[in-house]
């Protein structure tokens, strides 16, 4: 059976939903299919994906609330081309929002069903993620870890010959633990998803969230964007003043 | 001047804007009831989810199009009644694109309102967040309709939602 997996962020690279496809597709088995819908050129070729599968998993960030505007573009055109195709292919939905609670992609899912009702579709279920972007972080922390165990030894192999510096191995083994503990939640519902999909089968809507409390998840969100309009200049640029409507 | 740029004006203070996705004909009607009026033809980029209307230039989009600002109209608004026609029991694709557009109304700081996490407001509270939805629409999407309007009003600082479906697009010289 063919999934194939749409990757619906805007953002050319190292979004969140970027990063939950990749842990879904490694959670799900047999054939795979990825493909990004960015603009309206996008359509027709993510379409043709469609003849053959046997489900179709979208990952979208929660766009006020709701659909982003160029993600039901793509799902008006796919209800008419699946309409008249015939198709009814099992669809699952990721969906991630910057706040933590996961809850919050709600109305999002319950638009997901009715474009599979519309569409003859059969609604497979969906995920909803809080603090999606924190959590496409910590894939970001693990890289820069793996990095620096590998100088630590680097330099180990250099000054004792040794490839296992107990104290980097030890620093890198609890970073790690404390980022997985972090996805642990999003880990367990989309190795859930995967089974459904495996079986074409109904998951249910579920949502979760990076898993640290919400009043420290706020303190680390407000850094992050004070460093950001730091770097990008909007701190100088009236940050939070009303700004007037210009003529 | 071109459709979906901001239409009318009469006051700045308590200010009604309408946002709506109807055909040109529509654009007196409304104008005349409404401080400013927005009209979404679609013809402009999605939102590209980069912030930088948070982090670069505040209250502002990077891209150089007729939404660039839009936030700061709606952010203006007391009253907003959003016209729109029905999808999924979400909005159109032109109201939505408008919107997610306008993430400038609130500022990149974090509080709760509601229970839940959202982002603070640069322009304040608002009082009505109104939406009327035209086209086919089955009953439960309806009720995604009028959960979505009450999540929208706590996101963005409005007191209240009021959901209004109509039939036939005669009923709204009354509605607006």
């Amino acid at each position: 059976m063919k999934t194939v997996f749409i990757n619906c962020s805007p953002k050319k690279r190292f979004s969140a939903s970027a990063y939950f496809l990749a842990l879904q597709r490694l959670f799900t088995g047999g054939e795979k299919a990825t493909e990004k819908l960015r603009t309206p050129a996008d359509h027709s070729r993510i379409l043709a994906q469609l003849k053959d599968a046997g489900a179709v998993v979208f990952c979208l960030p929660l766009y006020v609330d709701g659909i982003p505007s160029h993600v039901l573009r793509f799902l008006m055109d796919m209800e008419t081309f699946c309409v008249q195709s015939d198709l009814h292919f099992s669809v699952y939905c990721i969906a991630n929002n910057g706040f933590i609670e996961g809850k919050q992609n709600e109305p999002l899912m319950q638009s997901f069903e009715h474009f599979c009702r519309r569409a003859g579709l059969t609604w497979g279920g969906g995920v909803g993620i809080g603090g999606g972007v924190m959590l496409n972080v910590t894939r970001i922390l693990f890289a820069v870890d793996i990095g620096l165990l590998l100088m630590d030894i680097a330099l180990s192999v250099a000054n004792t010959g040794s490839f296992f510096p107990r104290e980097a191995w030890f620093s890198f083994g609890e970073n790690a633990l404390l980022l997985l503990y972090f996805n642990l939640g999003v880990l367990y519902y989309l190795i859930r998803m995967g089974t459904a999909i495996r079986r074409q089968g109904f998951c249910g809507k579920k949502y979760t969230r990076i898993l640290i409390p919400s009043f420290v998840f706020i303190v680390f969100a407000d850094i992050f964007f004070v460093i950001a309009s730091l770097f990008e200049g909007g701190l100088f640029r009236g940050w939070l003043e009303k700004k007037p409507i210009e003529e | 001047m071109e459709r979906s740029c901001v239409y009318c004006r009469k006051g700045e203070e308590g200010m009604k804007v309408i946002l709506h996705d109807l055909d040109r004909q529509y654009d007196d009607l409304l104008a005349d009831r409404c401080d400013r009026m927005i009209a979404a033809d679609g013809k402009y980029a999605p939102c590209q989810g980069c912030f930088g209307c948070w982090t670069k230039h505040p209250a502002e989009c990077f891209m150089k199009d007729q939404l660039q600002q839009v936030c700061r109209t709606i952010g203006h608004a007391d009253e907003l009644v959003i016209v729109t026609r029905n999808v999924y029991g979400e909005y159109s694709p032109e109201i939505k694109n408008v919107l997610d557009r306008s993430i400038g109304t609130s500022t990149p700081f974090s509080t709760y309102r509601g229970g839940q996490m959202h982002h603070t407001l640069r322009y304040g509270r608002h009082s009505l967040w109104k939406v009327i939805v035209y086209g086919q629409i089955t009953e439960a999407e309806k009720e995604t309709f009028r959960f979505r309007a009450q999540r929208n009003a706590v996101n963005d600082g409005y007191e209240t939602s009021e959901v209004i479906f109509i039939s036939d697009l005669k009923e709204l010289e009354a509605l607006v």
